[in-house]
């Protein structure tokens, strides 16, 4: 389900700018996420948090598919998003949630040589755990 | 070679030993035995969701499909009546028989009953049918007391409220979920109720609970509330019988080490029936705990496919009452000081309690970022510094590494 022409994880400065005439949205700066390790944005009407670990980013839907509670005011460990309401890990990258076999949707990020983050506010969703 | 696992009892821990054993590529065969008649399901919505809006979209756990792809049977509505440890076997209430190579025992437990209380409108909750008779006189306007302020009866009490009813809620000790919390912590919990319209009735016991006709009178101290239902949730007894008959060894629960092994070869134990060996408290424990009955059930998988595993969790569980999201890590019966993070007033803290300066368990309300951390501090019996436990600005892995 991964789709190639956009990464997950966009290692700070390795990523492609965005494409012109794409959906891409302008969202963070990768210092201040580094900073705050997370974010909460709005894309296209929809929350979307954002996280910084191991030197990289990622975005998520912040609406937990448990019981709605906000990701974004979770944490990151281990590669591992985990919700404040009752603890479910989602992986980072892909959002599956290996105990419940479901998954959080996430999106496309990328980051340009600026340390700018962008967002394509499209969710992508992985049925198994090899999505 | 394992070919065949049976459990006896298909909830919790069950589903997730099937799980694990089928995502773990074991292709034996697998058999959950059932008293209840319904599909495996989990306990926790029955006095949160489901009892507010019926709502029982996450309830079963595992899927018919899954189960006809996974080849994974399920005999419901027929408990296990015989035990035979030596021979390796379970005899069905209905005369079947089954052989097995690994048997895992995960009976639960059943509500406690009060003696002498009986009445159609007094009901407990456990399972699902019991959520059912509950749903049905739990009528708008409709007076419900509560017996019992555990983490059960709060949340039949907040339902109740979502729900349209007078409640009042009767619990024994000084505070609801003291024994638990502590009196401090109890208070602020008893404050929750208040504010969610709740009448408490603290610190005195239960004398009389009598129905006659449609009315239940429960005698409270030199009061009488009168009722439409009742419901008492004073705790469970665990469903030990079967293995006691069969001579394993009982003391409240079924006593396994920390791989939970019974002490005869290819018998387990799990979940709220099983008294476990805790290596990080250094002696047996028997919780009841949705978390741990999960994380036990995938720790026997292991150990049937010979992948050795142990149980050393720290505990964790949840409580959602009102609006409110509550959180336990860690185990405490004693503590000589309770550090607070975040603000009591606000209802969004973390509250850390500390034997000799090391931190036994955390109970957060609205700070579930808090409980992961806490969860490793405790597990690493860490001896953080008091202050920088309490700074909300404080990185609590922080706390850790400076172990
Ligand atoms: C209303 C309610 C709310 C809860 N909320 C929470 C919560 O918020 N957080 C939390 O951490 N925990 C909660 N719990 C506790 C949690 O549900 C239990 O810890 C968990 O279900 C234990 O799983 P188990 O597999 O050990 O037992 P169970 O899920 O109880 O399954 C045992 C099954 O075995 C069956 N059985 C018994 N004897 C036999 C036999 N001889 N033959 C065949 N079958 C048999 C029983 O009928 C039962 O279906 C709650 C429990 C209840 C009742
Ligand atoms: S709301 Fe996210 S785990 Fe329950």
């Amino acid at each position: 389900m991964v789709d190639d022409a956009a990464r997950v994880r966009a290692p700070e400065g390795e990523a492609p700018a965005p494409s012109s005439g794409g959906s891409w949205v302008e969202v963070a700066t990768v210092k201040e996420l580094a900073r705050h390790k997370k974010k909460l944005v709005e894309v296209a009407g929809e929350p979307i948090a954002l996280f910084y670990a191991d030197g990289a980013v990622s975005a998520m839907y912040d609406v937990c598919i448990h019981k709605e509670r906000s990701l974004s005011k979770g944490i990151v460990m281990g590669g591992k998003v985990i919700c404040p309401g009752h603890q479910w890990m989602f992986d980072v990258d892909t959002g599956w949630c290996e105990e419940e076999e479901r998954c959080q949707p996430s999106y496309p990020v990328r980051v340009d040589d600026d340390g700018v983050v962008y967002v394509e506010p499209r969710q992508r969703i992985a049925r198994t755990a090899d999505d | 070679m394992t070919d065949t696992v049976v459990a006896v009892g298909a909830g919790q821990v069950s589903a997730v030993l099937a799980r694990t054993l089928r995502r773990r590529k074991f292709d034996g065969r697998i058999v959950l035995v059932g008293a209840e008649p319904h599909r495996p399901y989990q306990r926790p919505p029955l006095s949160k969701e489901y009892l507010v809006d019926g709502d029982d979209e996450d309830l079963y756990l595992l899927p018919e499909q899954w189960c006809a792809d996974k080849d994974v049977e399920l005999l419901l509505g027929t408990p296990v009546t015989g035990l035979d440890v030596a021979g390796r076997s379970v005899t069905l209430a209905d005369g079947r028989t089954i052989g097995a190579d690994a048997i895992v025992l995960a009976t639960g437990g059943r509500a406690r009953r009060l003696p002498d209380v009986e009445g159609d409108r007094i009901l407990y909750l456990r399972t699902l049918d019991d959520a059912g008779r509950l749903d049905q006189l739990l009528q708008p306007g409709a007076r419900l007391v509560v017996v019992g302020g555990g983490f059960i009866g709060s949340e039949v009490a907040a339902a109740g409220r979502a729900r349209g009813a007078e409640v009042t809620l009767v619990e024994m000790l000084e505070q609801p979920l003291a024994r638990v919390l502590g009196t401090q912590l109890g208070a602020v919990c008893a404050q929750v109720h208040v504010r969610g319209g709740v009448q408490l009735r603290l610190g005195q016991p239960v004398e009389s609970i009598v129905q006659s006709g449609d009315v239940v009178r429960v005698r409270v101290g030199d009061e009488t509330l009168e009722a439409d239902v009742v419901v008492v949730g004073v705790g469970i007894e665990p469903n030990v019988e079967l293995a006691d008959a069969a001579g394993l060894k009982v003391d409240n629960g079924i006593v396994v080490d920390e791989q939970l092994r019974t002490g005869a070869p290819g018998i387990y134990a799990a979940g709220d029936v099983a008294n476990v060996h805790h290596p990080l408290y250094g002696k047996s424990l028997r919780v009841e705990h949705f978390d741990a009955a999960s994380k036990q059930g995938a720790v026997v998988a292991n150990n049937i496919l010979g992948r050795e595993s142990t149980f050393a969790d720290p505990y964790w569980f949840w409580s959602d009452q009102y609006d409110l999201n509550l959180q336990y890590t860690g185990h405490a019966t004693s503590w000589d000081r309770v550090v607070l993070r975040g603000s009591l007033d606000d209802l969004a803290f973390t509250a850390f309690y500390l034997e000799d300066g090391v931190v036994r368990a955390a109970f957060a309300i609205e700070r579930g970022d808090d409980i992961a951390a806490a969860g490793q501090l405790v597990a690493a019996q860490a001896r953080p510094d008091p202050e920088a436990l309490a700074d909300v600005d404080t990185d609590l892995f922080d706390l850790l590494e400076g172990e």
